[in-house]
């Protein structure tokens, strides 16, 4: 940002006819285009802003109806400290930035004038921010295929609806299975520094797990209150108090899954802390994640136990286009007491194209008449190498998209005791590994997504396994 | 799916013609602070029924019995790799396995004994059900707290109420919804006397033997009258017939307490 393109800047003249318009888009507002409206030389000079002093006299944001301007004040109000004319465009930009996070406009230009009327000082700049506000409801209609089923899904959304960032959605899905997904959730963001945003949400879920041969309905409230502790660290601190009602799927369901079924009450609090320095959440370039979830129910409800889960991953780009991914996963969990129990929906499985490739869903650990049943521990990890498509056709278009990812994941699920037997357990969970390697493609949907067809070769299993040789398709937002 | 239904019969007739295996267990809600008037009836009938069988089994209470159930009402019977819920498809399971009480029933007593366990379905079931679910004393005093015993808050009140309104609707398509409480009163007097004049001074039903109809007459009345209620009327109605006090009583002490000693 030191240096600026300019086509004529005479001495006299530092500031009093530049203008700078900086265009929606952020590239654009790297550089600037100084225009002097006397001379027409194209030669181009560099000058230094850090030089040329300047002083915000006014803030200007033009197109607010129902934004508050309390928040607005406090999201411009630092721009008044700059003392040049480089950190008046760094603060506007920061500003512009901070706007756009509040979710309240939807494109926002910034334009800079030497300020005149009586109140002018000999340096002062008026800053203008062009805003356009979200309209009042969003909505769409749309159909959605997945977990054996179609559906379709009804969402709305009221963007700002009290004037401070605050949110409505709501979605609504019926299926052809007759399941009914429904969501309602509130966001508020708070001010500060630590970005607080606070999240209530009404939820009723309907999955069908036929690898488990049962089918779960879960209706619950779940609160969420969100902030940082460092610019790239965020803790979410949650409840949740869910009611699970779970059935089997068919008569022919293991009878161990079929003790687990009925209604059952869920309470429990839950921290996330999330470390994320990754380029992109899909397919990255470089960074890593660490996320590690603690869940403690028991907090009134039948269902209670400790629940830790951690999830790690690392990119390294090698050569051009060439990058390497490293992941690893584990998860415990122990019961709290013997007079609250620990449902099926709350052991860890693995197995499936977003678990652990090479195997079907669900298909590793514990089995029972050929229903997955879950444990209490698990691990696994992978590595990966993700290149271009071989000759990169599409190469600046299309082919962007796609991948070719080569991939070697291993891991375990099984029950693990704590107390006397806790050694034997830990050895047995660590030399039984489950094993597979293969190749395949994977295409990225936006940022949103990602698809995957693999050819899968498992080389270490075990008996009671459901093994995938061959090809396998997953399609998902969260891969290990 | 039809095929499967279709495969899940056939595995069904096919497996039940196996010898009965030895580590059959009944499931069932809590009986001390659990069970409810009806479902308490149904399971003390299919343990009267195995019991005139000579077929051993183990009672395994279960707080989520109910769900449990492959129909989703109470009993149901764990018999190796199969699982048979309620009266009448155990007694046809049972049957399969050359087991039956009433094989030696000519055609017109077998007639005699379907629609007299069906008079007991439709009316002490569902007299049972509407003193239970319907009569609001009974509700608030009985019913939810030990429906809701089990359950944590607030699930107790919101199943309670689920399974209430369940009850009601299946109550008001059999045309009982709009019948009021002396109404029902009537329909059990008619059913225990009608009962009653066919037992007449014989032991069971159908002559010393007891048959499938005596194992639901006794879970049903047994029930009835040992069940403690805020409203007594149920029981001193059934009271007010001898004869069908003395097959309970006989019941209980040829198959009940017998097992009790052993």
């Amino acid at each position: 940002m030191g240096t600026v393109h300019c086509k004529d800047v005479p001495p006299d003249q530092t500031i009093g006819d530049v203008r700078s318009h900086f265009a929606a888009t952020g590239l654009q507002g790297e550089r600037d285009h100084y225009e002097s409206d006397k001379g027409q030389s194209t030669e181009q000079k560099q000058i230094n802003l850090d030089g040329v002093k300047a002083r915000v006299d006014k803030i200007y944001v033009d197109g607010l109806s129902r934004t508050k301007d309390d928040i607005i004040i406090a999201t411009v109000r630092d721009l008044f400290q700059a003392k040049d004319f480089q950190e008046v465009i760094v603060g506007a930009h920061k500003v512009r930035g901070k706007l756009e996070g509040l979710g309240c406009f939807r494109n926002i230009g910034i334009y800079i004038d030497t300020s005149s009327g009586p109140h002018a000082t000999p340096e002062g700049v008026e800053v203008t921010f062009y805003v356009r506000e979200l309209k009042r409801i969003v909505g769409g209609v749309s159909t959605l295929v997945g977990n054996n089923e179609g559906s379709l899904v009804v969402q709305m959304r009221l963007p700002n609806i009290f004037g401070r960032g605050e949110k409505l959605q709501t979605e609504y899905s019926y299926g052809s299975q007759k399941t009914s997904t429904f969501n309602l959730s509130f966001t508020k963001p708070l001010q500060g520094n630590l970005n607080p945003v606070f999240t209530g949400t009404v939820f009723q879920a309907g999955s069908e797990w036929p690898s488990s041969g049962y089918k779960q309905i879960e209706r619950g409230l779940l609160l969420d209150f969100g902030f940082n502790s460092t610019p790239l660290v965020r803790h979410n601190l949650q409840w949740e108090g869910a009611w699970r009602d779970i059935s089997c799927m068919s008569r022919s369901a293991a009878f161990q899954v079929r003790e687990q079924t009925g209604p059952s009450l869920k309470s429990s609090v839950r921290h996330i802390l999330t470390f994320d320095c990754r380029d992109a959440p899909i397919l990255p370039t470089c960074g890593s994640l660490i996320k590690l979830t603690q869940e403690f129910a028991g907090l009134g409800g039948n269902i209670g136990f400790f629940k830790n889960d951690l999830c790690l991953q690392s990119n390294w780009t090698l050569l051009a286009d060439m990058v390497v991914q490293a992941t690893l996963q584990a998860g415990f969990l122990t019961r709290i007491n013997n007079s609250q129990n620990v449902g099926i929906c709350d052991q860890f499985f693995l197995g499936g194209p977003l678990s652990l490739r090479g195997f079907q869903a669900r298909g590793v650990g514990p089995h029972k008449d050929g229903n997955a049943l879950g444990a209490n521990a698990y691990w696994s990890g992978g590595l990966h190498l993700f290149t271009p498509l071989p000759f990169s056709p599409g190469k600046g278009g299309l082919g962007d998209f796609f991948r070719t990812h080569l991939f070697v994941s291993a891991g375990n699920l099984d029950n693990v005791y704590l107390g006397k037997e806790m050694p034997t357990s830990f050895q047995t969970l660590m030399r039984t590994v489950r094993m597979a390697y293969g190749i395949g493609v994977a295409l990225r949907l936006g940022q949103m997504g990602r698809i995957e067809l693999n050819y899968c070769i498992p080389v270490l299993y075990r008996r009671e396994d459901q093994p995938n040789h061959g090809v396998q398709f997953g399609i998902g937002v969260h891969f290990p | 799916m039809p095929s499967v239904l279709l495969t899940e019969s056939i595995a069904l007739e096919l497996g039940a013609q196996e010898p009965w295996p030895q580590d059959v267990k009944l499931f069932q809600p809590y009986e001390v602070e659990q069970i409810l008037l009806p479902d308490n009836a149904n399971c003390l009938a299919v343990q009267a029924f195995l019991k005139m069988c000579g077929l051993d089994f183990e009672v395994e209470p279960r707080s989520n019995a109910e769900y449990m159930s492959p129909s989703g009402r109470v009993p149901f019977i764990k018999c190796g790799a199969f699982v048979v819920a309620e009266l009448d498809p155990i007694i046809s399971f049972v049957n399969h396995k050359g087991i039956s009480l009433s094989d030696k029933l000519d055609s017109v007593q077998k007639a005699d004994m379907r629609a007299y366990m069906s008079l007991i379905n439709t009316v002490l079931a569902n007299a049972e059900l509407y003193i239970t679910w319907c009569d609001k004393t009974t509700l608030q005093e009985v019913t939810k707290p030990r429906f809701g015993s089990v359950l944590p808050w607030p699930l107790n009140h919101i199943l309670a109420w689920q399974k209430r309104s369940q009850v009601v609707k299946k109550l008001g398509v059999l045309g009982w919804g709009n019948k009021t409480l002396d109404e029902v009163y009537e329909e059990i007097e008619n059913c225990c006397s009608a009962l009653s004049e066919r037992l007449e001074n014989r032991p069971y039903f159908f002559g010393d033997r007891p048959t499938e109809l005596d194992a639901q007459v006794f879970g049903h009345l047994f029930t009835i009258l040992t069940t403690p209620l805020p409203n007594n009327r149920f029981a001193s109605i059934v009271r007010g017939y001898p004869n069908l006090i003395e097959l309970c009583k006989l019941v209980e002490k040829e198959y009940f307490e017998r097992t009790a000693e052993a």
